[in-house]
């Protein structure tokens, strides 16, 4: 029984070699499956492939798994660039390391985010196509099972994945949910196109803001950003008329003086009165001057440094559970690899209690034969009694092979049964 | 059940107070385990000692003594709390309404608990008074109870106010609703409980009124109804202030909210604690007449 996993992810290489060994569509995913299968046909296999890692199960139930250099080999030839230009930076673990492996990875313990949610939905989703490629077997159907059990008990014992660890969700969960109660009836309004502003919008989406106007000195990229979130698009010379209508405004641009100044917000403030505002300053350098936090109480101001504050606490407090994770990780690998000695030595034990059986049948019926005055009732309880001195003596050998399993597949015990009982493979 | 005192269910909502107070430190399951356990346990203790006094008296407690009247205000809090947990066990309400629990439950010590022979077999007599005499109370503790949601929701609305304006993030293990929802709350919360007391005061001097015909007419000069007069008068003002005033004024609302009705809860019981001891009332409580309000003793006579 063989297992191992050959792998790059953001630890161990740079975007640059990640992107180029991934599998970025499922159609290639799939061309993938198919030529790995032709090339080891006798092997289970499941490729998880995101932005941050490239990683390759492969699973045998002999010890005929693929080796490392073969798969080094395949990513070559499928992605055709040399193994010289990646080598250094793929790694493999086998067995127990591959094991724990898998798990701190669906656990969120080896993610960049520490404690992030996707992964576990990305494990499940690779699972999920490698069943679909029929790919999968025993082994690899067992393994990832139980890493999403581990991943579950992990987000469930520990705080991992507590608090929000990024900008835009600590700026919308942690402040904006404080402020208002409801998003449908806001207005919200974007300043800039950049990455920050649409991931900001996402989050605000979720929460059911409905109406959203996009403001930016370019109108194509607005006209993107809007039509990706259903928003529309204002020009920038209208920026104080919408300022007054908004009630969260999310400022991204790349302007080097700010864009909103006191004495510009405080004139649209004369105007709409003092209802709560939520502004979000995501510029670097600041869009909005941080003076306009103090026109009025019902300003509720952030920028970026604020919000990565909230953000640092959050990912300090999640690396505190780090250790919890591991030691649960620890105790589910031992479990799981247990279960997977204990899974070997099963055709042995299958044989020796059918082989007992079998004795126990024949026996039977020659008694039987010479005592045909029994009644139906005598025959069941003498074939019970035998029974059980059958599973009473199959007892002790059998547990002790359970335990030794603890430590490792059993092969001396395994051995030694199949020459003291002459078990056939 | 008999043996139950006051001080089992102060000391069950002591341990709770502590074990909110404790959730400022992190977040525990055990330590929310022990302060529901606790919140429970002396609600039920609670309940059964305002049934003792309920059945020792003959009279609802709300009619009984300022004593029975007061832990009943404290006992729909603490309903109030338990039910409110149960939904969200993070919210941090207990970390404001505990205190004041506490604070009535502590000030219903000093204040006159026998009951009044001459009320309960009086007002047993004349049925007509003893309805709108329970009425009168109800409306008052109801409104007073609306009164103390409005100032822990004031509270509530200060706290995540001063948050959000300085930027930091919620305690682990600790909730508080956004600052529209307790806008919103403490909004209603003010409309229902204001119109409630004025009803209890038109019913009160209604019942005032029915006594100058008496032998012993009630005096509307006296201190303590002078005072529930002014308590009154500024709910009134508040009350006319937040139906005209605009929405956004949420912070001056909830300013005002704790303002007015800690005035009304407090001078309502010290005015009663002073009236219990020093007899300055001649409508308040004495040694020998107990009653949940200056009214009741006259209704009695």
């Amino acid at each position: 029984m063989n297992l191992q996993v050959v792998f790059c992810n953001y630890h161990t290489s740079p975007v640059a070699v990640r992107e180029k060994l991934a599998f970025s569509s499922p159609e290639h995913l799939q061309e993938a499956y198919q030529e790995l299968q032709q090339a080891f046909p006798h092997s289970e296999i499941v490729v998880l492939s995101t932005c941050n890692r490239v990683e390759l199960y492969a699973a045998h139930e002999e010890d005929r798994s693929p080796s490392y250099e073969e798969l080094a080999y395949f990513f070559s030839e499928f992605h055709d660039i040399p193994v010289s230009e990646f080598q250094d930076n793929l790694l493999s673990e086998q067995g127990e390391d591959a094991v724990r492996h898998l798990f701190r990875v669906a656990s969120s313990v080896d993610s960049m985010v520490l404690g992030e949610s996707q992964i576990v939905n990305q494990v499940k989703d690779a699972y999920r196509i490698a069943q679909e490629n029929n790919a999968c077997g025993i082994l690899t159907n067992t393994l990832f099972q139980h890493a999403i059990k581990v991943s579950s008990r992990v987000r469930s014992e520990t705080k991992l994945s507590e608090g929000r660890v990024s900008v835009a969700s600590v700026a919308v969960g942690d402040f904006g949910k404080s402020i208002f109660e409801r998003f449908e009836d806001k207005t919200v309004l974007v300043i800039g196109a950049g990455e920050m502003a649409e991931e900001t919008l996402r989050y605000l989406k979720e929460e059911g803001a409905r109406k959203i106007i996009v403001v930016n000195r370019s109108t194509e990229r607005a006209e993107m950003l809007a039509m990706n979130w259903g928003g529309e698009v204002s020009p920038w010379e209208h920026l104080d008329d919408v300022l007054k209508k908004a009630d969260i405004v999310v400022s991204t641009t790349g302007a080097t003086q700010p864009v909103i100044t006191e004495d510009r917000y405080r004139a649209i403030r004369k105007s709409t009165g003092e209802r709560p505002v939520f502004l979000l300053d995501l510029g670097a350098p600041r869009d909005i001057s941080a003076s306009v936090g103090d026109i009025d109480d019902n300003i509720f101001l952030y920028n970026i440094d604020d919000l990565e504050a909230t953000c640092d606490l959050n990912r300090k407090s999640r690396g505190r559970e780090v250790q919890k994770a591991n030691q649960i990780i620890t105790e589910e690998t031992a479990l799981f690899m247990q279960e997977l000695h204990h899974r070997a030595t099963g055709p042995v034990v299958q044989r020796l209690r059918s082989q007992w059986h079998e004795i126990r049948e024949e026996e039977l019926r020659r008694l039987f034969n010479k005592l045909p005055h029994l009644s139906e009732e005598d025959r069941e309880q003498i074939q019970n009694s035998v029974g059980r001195v059958i599973n009473k003596l199959l007892h002790p050998p059998l547990e002790t092979l359970r335990e030794e399993s603890h430590s490792g597949t059993p092969e001396g015990l395994v051995t030694a049964l199949k020459k003291l009982f002459h078990i056939q493979d | 059940m008999a043996n139950v005192t006051v001080f089992c269910f102060l000391a069950s909502y002591l341990v709770s107070g502590v074990m909110e107070a404790l959730r400022l430190r992190g977040k525990s399951s055990f330590n929310k385990l022990v302060l529901r356990g606790f919140a429970l346990a002396g609600l039920i203790a609670h309940t059964i000692y305002l049934f003792n006094r309920s059945q020792q008296t003959s009279l609802p407690p709300l009619l009984s003594s300022t004593h029975d009247w007061l832990l009943v205000l404290a006992w729909l809090a603490i309903v109030f709390y338990i039910f409110l947990t149960l939904f969200d066990s993070d919210l941090a309400i207990g970390l404001f309404l505990i205190p004041i629990v506490l604070a009535l439950i502590g000030s219903a010590y000093f204040l006159q608990q026998a009951p009044n022979q001459l009320v309960s077999q009086e007002i047993l007599i004349k049925e007509a008074r003893h309805g709108w005499a329970m009425l009168h109370a109800s409306l008052l503790v109801l409104g007073m109870a609306g009164g103390l949601v409005a100032l822990v929701l004031g509270m509530m609305y200060l706290t995540q106010h001063r948050r959000l304006r300085q930027k930091q993030t919620m305690k682990e293990g600790l909730s508080l609703p956004s600052l529209g929802r307790i806008a919103r709350l403490n909004w209603w919360s003010v409309v229902i409980s204001v119109p409630l007391l004025t009803l209890g005061m038109a019913v009160g001097v209604g019942l005032g009124l029915s006594t100058q015909k008496g032998d012993s007419p009630l005096s509307f000069t006296d201190p303590v109804i002078v005072t529930y007069g002014i308590a009154w008068l500024i709910m009134i003002g508040f009350f006319v202030w937040l139906l005209t005033t605009s929405r956004s004024q949420d912070r001056q609302t909830a300013s005002l909210s704790i303002w007015i009705f800690s005035f009304l809860i407090i001078s309502v019981v010290v005015l009663q604690i002073i009236s219990s001891k020093l007899d300055i009332s001649s409508h308040g409580p004495t040694q020998t007449t107990t009653s949940a309000d200056p009214l009741l003793k006259e209704v009695s006579e």
